[in-house]
């Protein structure tokens, strides 16, 4: 196991130095100039261009840049935002929580809504709920978030009245002090001593949670239904009901569990797609997350903070499927033996 | 789970309060756009970061709200020298600085204040000079560090200007986001506590709102500063709330989860106006958007051909496509409400037959070939230069040019210009500090060089003395004459076609009152109440 472990994190080096490399180069090739950009109609004279071009230490060649950039990641230096001047690092923790709180909540509500109408539509294979809840993954795998987003909001929002449009909580009641609270809005909140704040941050969650929510609830419901109905036409689950269990028994003991194994691989890998789908939720909810700030970054050609953004995300990301391949292997001991 | 209980019942109970009572504080909420990049005026030079800053800060001399007259601010009056070159501020007694967490100011505003603001920006030798990367790109834009010789405190409550040569427009820039003062004890402290870069983040000014905390990316308050030496504002607590989506804003307006917004989505504008909770309020921009003929690139050098395009291209039709009512056709290079406007200059006749003549009487074979450049992003001055390109692509065909439409990324475009690489170019301007200074210097000699911004390559003596006369006359009179005969001498030599002047647009609920449009640009709330 412990040979397996090492093996499995050597492994990952390669992978960050080609994170580096893809996220450094893929950025000189969009076209724009941060210098540019910067300035705006005003112009600039060209010794000021070559002023901030030697600051940001562009007037290097592209190589040396580079080498620049990796020794300064090695040494846990993420650059210095070009246009806030904080470090990159900060920037992104202040934040990540918005992030990861709006990601779990849309988790819980895919695993939580998927997995059962996945097992409901395997259960009655063919007929009209089947159909009813295949055609409806089918639509929310296929939904442009964008779209999806605003029109909770003109509906859900405007015509019903029943969530707030966006942000986090109600910005005019609560106040909280960014020095002391963890950034988890519904942690700060509930042990907050405004009363009324965390039913405010609870529903503020509702829309953009639904939005982020409903590819990965397609998915799982996908893959709960596909796999439960493989496991269903299995010996061990005829013999089962054989015996005489319960049906309640046969699906909820002896089939969920192994019917659960890929929809679980199915989570693992949906990290990277729920970062993807925050970029555009937060930009319709205003939520203050990592997506926004990395489209914000983008569109004012911030270096820096989209390269340090896009590389620390990419080491989580890393970081994550490291640890369940390893879970994976306490769990199944063959994995770790290399058959 | 008593907890949440709790929770869910103080919630109800506080709902209910809140229907009934209202808020007893006033809390004014703006949807704004976009995230401040910082608190810093001097660094900054977007909108968005400048509205965000503003509360905090004060000027020697401002902008009345809603036009670009500008009036005492922190000083309380001032002299210039009959010469021009020499501006004594008077600063006014008994302003108190904000205090923060740490921080509590132990004396009144004074000229060290101002030294230090400007030094900072201005001398490499101060500590602050390069704290938060030390781009104080306004100020060098203003040219300040070519006019300034010396700025001297006289005695504590007075500061002495010197300048290398008189300038007209140096007042008004006395009155830019750029020039907001700072307080020198503030920056004292925080050098003593290491923590320099502070002074960006946590504004300390004398303005009338108190920075109270940003959360990044959502949320900015402030306070009403009680002893803000303007009077106290009407409302208690100011919130930004970041709102990225112009529908968002919208959605947020009408529930009244905001009660102003910038930035409307022109479609938006009907269902707006026809809200009876929403009063929107409009004003002509202080921004101009013009296409370049380079006149370095034959035919474009000859003023018929010029002449041609202009007449060959139907603004009106532009106007009301590309701006969908929210712009209005442009004569010249100014908006009507500034000093100088010549309005007596005619617009050119939307008249394809006489193009057609211009062209064939300036020998010019056609079908012609021209590339024409669009600005590939929205700026306020031009909302769509894509579909701009396009009508004017159309038109040109009725005349026999074939216009072949070509944009670059927005940082490449500008530069690509500023080299001189275009034929006929879209751009624009937006001003900085409502003189008309801070326009004509576009289509200025020095500017026509490589590498500057005037596109059309336009060098005029006529035009260019009247310009630099200007530039030294204090005299008002005699500089809007020289204004006057500039336009009337470009409108003769026609190195570039005037097409819109925005119009700005701000909805706001009908219980804001006291909200001036700013032809700048500028959201301020010092003298807004709610109803």
């Amino acid at each position: 196991m412990l040979t397996y472990a090492l093996k499995r994190i050597a492994q990952t080096v390669p992978t960050f130095i080609a994170l580096v490399a893809l996220t450094f180069f893929a950025l000189r090739l969009v076209p724009g100039d941060p210098v540019e950009v910067r300035v705006g109609e005003h112009g600039i004279s060209p010794e000021r261009l070559a002023e901030f071009r030697h600051q940001l230490g562009l007037d290097l060649p592209v190589w040396q840049q580079f080498l620049h950039y990796l020794w300064q990641i090695l040494h846990g230096d993420f650059g210095i935002s070009v246009v806030s001047q904080q470090s990159v690092l900060s920037e992104f923790f202040a934040r990540f929580p918005a992030t990861i709180e709006l990601s779990a909540v849309s988790l819980v509500l895919a695993v939580g809504l998927g997995v059962p109408l996945g097992i409901v539509a395997a259960l009655s294979r063919g007929t009209f709920v089947d159909y009813t809840v295949t055609a409806l993954a089918v639509i929310g795998n296929s939904m442009p978030i964008f779209w999806w987003g605003i029109l909770l909001v003109l509906l859900v929002s405007l015509k019903l009245d029943l969530t707030p449009v966006d942000g986090r909580i109600d910005n005019v009641a609560y106040y909280f002090d960014p020095d002391q609270t963890t950034g988890f809005m519904l942690w700060d909140s509930f042990w907050s001593d405004q009363d009324g704040a965390f039913l405010s941050a609870l529903s503020h969650l509702i829309l953009p949670s639904i939005v982020l929510g409903t590819i990965p609830l397609a998915v799982i419901m996908r893959i709960t239904r596909s796999a439960m109905l493989e496991v269903l036409g299995e010996d061990y689950v005829r013999t089962a009901r054989a015996k005489g269990l319960s049906p309640l028994r046969v699906v909820g003991l002896h089939a969920l569990r192994n019917a659960l194994i890929p929809v679980v691989t199915a989570i693992g890998l949906m990290v990277g797609t729920l970062i993807a789908g925050a970029v555009q939720t937060e930009t319709v909810f205003s939520w203050p997350g990592i997506g926004k700030w990395l489209i914000d970054s983008f569109n004012r050609r911030d270096y820096p903070a989209l390269q340090g953004g896009v590389l620390i995300i990419s080491i989580l990301v890393t970081l994550v499927n490291l640890s369940v391949d390893l879970l994976y292997g306490i769990i199944n001991p063959r994995i770790s033996h290399g058959r | 789970m008593s907890k949440l209980f709790k929770t869910g019942l103080l919630a109800a109970g506080f709902a209910a309060l809140l229907g009934s009572t209202g808020l007893s504080a006033k809390t004014l909420v703006f949807c704004s756009e976009g995230s401040p990049e910082n608190f810093q005026p001097a660094l900054n030079t977007t909108n968005t970061t400048l509205d965000a800053d503003r509360p905090a800060y004060d000027q020697l001399v401002e902008f009345t709200p809603g036009t670009t007259d500008v009036v005492p601010g922190l000083a309380e009056k001032y002299e210039v020298s009959k010469d021009g070159l020499e501006i004594v501020f008077h600063l006014r007694k008994g302003v108190k600085f904000h205090s923060l967490k740490g921080f509590k100011p132990t004396r009144d505003f004074n000229a060290d204040d101002v030294l230090f603001s400007f030094n900072r920006q201005w001398k490499d030798d101060n500590p602050y000079h390069k704290v938060s990367g030390g781009a104080y790109d306004y100020f060098n834009d203003m040219d300040m560090p070519k006019l300034l010789k010396s700025i001297e405190k006289v005695d504590d409550y007075t500061v002495k200007v010197t300048l290398n040569e008189p300038n007209a427009t140096i007042i008004p820039n006395f009155a830019m986001d750029f020039a907001s003062i700072e307080s020198a004890e503030y920056a004292d402290y925080l050098l003593k506590a290491g923590t320099p870069e502070k002074i960006d983040q946590e504004p300390v000014g004398t303005g009338p709102f108190q920075f109270v905390a940003y959360q990044k990316d959502a949320v900015l308050r402030y306070k009403a500063f009680d002893q803000f030496w303007g009077g106290r504002p009407k409302i208690d607590t100011l919130v930004f709330a970041i709102t990225p989506d112009a529908e968002a804003r919208y959605a947020k307006l009408q529930k009244n989860e905001c009660q102003i917004m910038v930035g409307p989505l022109p479609a938006d504008l009907k269902g707006m106006q026809a809200n009876p909770d929403l009063n929107v309020m409009s004003q002509q921009g202080l921004n101009d958007a013009y296409l370049s003929f380079n006149m370095k690139k034959p035919p474009f050098d000859k003023k018929e051909v010029r002449q041609a395009l202009v007449m060959a291209i139907d603004k009106k039709n532009i106007i009301e496509d590309v701006y969908e009512g929210t712009g209005a056709s442009a004569t010249t290079l100014i908006p009507p409400f500034m000093l100088g406007y010549n309005d007596k200059i005619p617009e050119y006749p939307y008249d394809p037959e006489k193009a057609k003549q211009l062209l064939a009487s300036a020998g010019v074979k056609t079908p012609l070939d021209v590339d024409l450049w669009y600005q590939p992003v929205y700026r306020p001055y031009n909302p769509n230069g894509k579909r701009m390109g396009e009508l004017m692509q159309a038109d040109l065909a009725k005349i026999g040019v074939n216009a072949h439409l070509v944009t670059y990324e927005w940082g490449d475009y500008r530069k690509r210009l500023q080299n001189g690489e275009a034929t006929i170019s879209q751009m624009g301007w937006t001003g900085d500090n409502g003189d008309p200074d801070n326009f004509f210097f576009l289509f200025d000699c020095a500017t026509a060089r490589d590498g500057g911004q005037n596109y059309a390559r336009w060098c005029n003596k006529d035009y260019n003395d009247r310009f630099l006369k200007a530039q030294q006359t204090f005299d008002k009179d005699e500089r809007a004459k020289l204004y006057r005969e500039m336009q009337q001498i470009t409108h003769d030599e026609v190195p570039y076609l005037n097409i819109a002047h925005s119009v700005v647009y701000v909805p706001m609920r009908k219980n804001l009152v006291g909200f001036k449009v700013s032809p700048l640009g500028r959201f301020e709330f010092h003298q807004v109440e709610l109803k």
